[in-house]
């Protein structure tokens, strides 16, 4: 009998509390923080993130969490190893609690990608915040979209004037051009200009702005995807006893990864590189007259390439 | 005639009523009408909604497996 959504939210709370209470800066995010911010995304998966300081302090609360009197294992071959030094350059850890397929699904992050800052300064209950959420959700997935704009609307709801960085939507935009928004604000993102001036270029320059993201997504997941395949190579033909806990794992995947596996692949390309390559890539596709509006995205990556 | 601070404070709710209509219109054109209403119900509600649709959804044999890439989107 596969666990409840209900069962599975209160699993994962329950982690969350207890991984706080041994001094865990931890908050959930994604899918089911989007449902707690008010957007409804079907998920039983959790996405949390952790502060790479407290990457050993989670794997040793992991590894005697149980569900249903089991406990977790490490999934996929290309799971990095839950430790400090791989969680600081970008890299995701996902855990299993068996059953597969009915059974808990846990990724863990060290770094919220494309954050422009520290989600763990502004954590709302068991949820990362909304700003994090919606950065996050810059993707290169099409139907992440509607969930930045809608994150970014609530904030604005909720007085938060960031939540203009996170609209999307060309109609919402256009009824709310008188809307004064900070200098500041207008500087990281220029296409809010054009929403005030109602300019016509703002459609386009929207869809550059996007497209520019799913470009983004697209060079940084390849430039990850190059620099695991020796690890991924390395961690299937190792073979563990039937029954190897968590620790063994866990002991395997760092022998390996100190071989293999780049610590941080996004410094060693480069930020300035990889953006580089988003833009001309996108400059085959969209009107040139658009690029002048794209945002300068670095503050989104310094986080992660520091 | 000058907006004065009493008209500007008795415009306010009427701004942040258009501003909650044109949102929930935007939920209706990303989400459609049901998760829309969805979207705008009080959080216990909401994941009750999400949670009996996610339940469902696995009853009937829907998965929702994601890759481990090591890396996530």
């Amino acid at each position: 009998m596969p666990f409840s959504y209900a069962e599975l939210e209160r699993f994962y709370e329950k982690l969350v509390t207890r991984a706080r209470s041994c001094g865990i800066a931890c908050a959930i995010t994604s899918g089911m923080a989007c449902v707690a911010l008010g957007v409804s995304e079907a998920t039983k998966d959790c996405d949390l993130l952790c502060t790479p300081a407290s990457a050993g302090d989670l794997l040793d609360l992991l590894g005697e969490t149980t569900l249903d009197g089991r406990l977790p294992s490490y999934r996929g071959n290309l799971t990095a190893p839950l430790d400090a030094r791989w969680f600081h350059g970008g890299w995701t850890s996902h855990f299993l609690w068996p059953p597969a397929g009915s059974g808990a699904y846990l990724d863990v992050f060290g770094v919220a990608p494309r954050s422009s800052s520290r989600w763990e300064t502004e954590i709302q209950g068991f949820y990362a915040n909304p700003h994090t959420v919606a950065e996050m959700k810059r993707t290169h997935r099409d139907k992440d979209w509607p969930f930045v704009t809608a994150l970014g609307a609530r904030m604005i709801e909720m007085g938060d004037e960031r939540g203009w960085l996170h609209l999307y939507d060309e109609k919402l935009l256009r009824a709310f051009a008188e809307t004064k928004r900070s200098a500041a604000l207008i500087k990281r993102r220029p296409v809010l200009k054009l929403a005030a001036n109602k300019d016509p270029k703002l459609r386009p320059a929207l869809r550059a702005e996007i497209g520019y993201w799913h470009e983004l997504d697209r060079v940084r997941m390849n430039i990850y995807e190059n620099a695991v395949r020796r690890y991924m190579v390395e961690v299937r033909k190792s073979h563990l006893p039937p029954g190897a806990g968590l620790s063994a794992q866990h002991e395997l995947r760092v022998r390996h990864a100190e071989k293999y596996l780049p610590e941080n692949p996004m410094r060693d390309y480069g930020v300035t590189r990889m953006i580089s390559e988003a833009r001309e890539a996108l400059s085959e596709i969209i009107n040139p007259t658009a690029m002048a509006w794209l945002p300068d995205v670095r503050e989104h990556f310094t986080l992660v390439a520091a | 005639m000058k907006n004065t601070r009493r008209q500007k404070k008795k415009n306010a709710p009427i701004a942040q009523q258009k501003f909650r209509e044109a949102i929930y219109d935007f939920h209706v054109r990303a989400f459609g009408e049901e998760m829309a209403r969805v979207n705008h119900l009080p959080l216990a509600a909401r994941r009750r909604y999400i949670g009996e649709m996610v339940d469902h959804a696995i009853r009937k044999g829907v998965k929702s497996d994601k890759p481990a890439l090591g890396v996530t989107p």
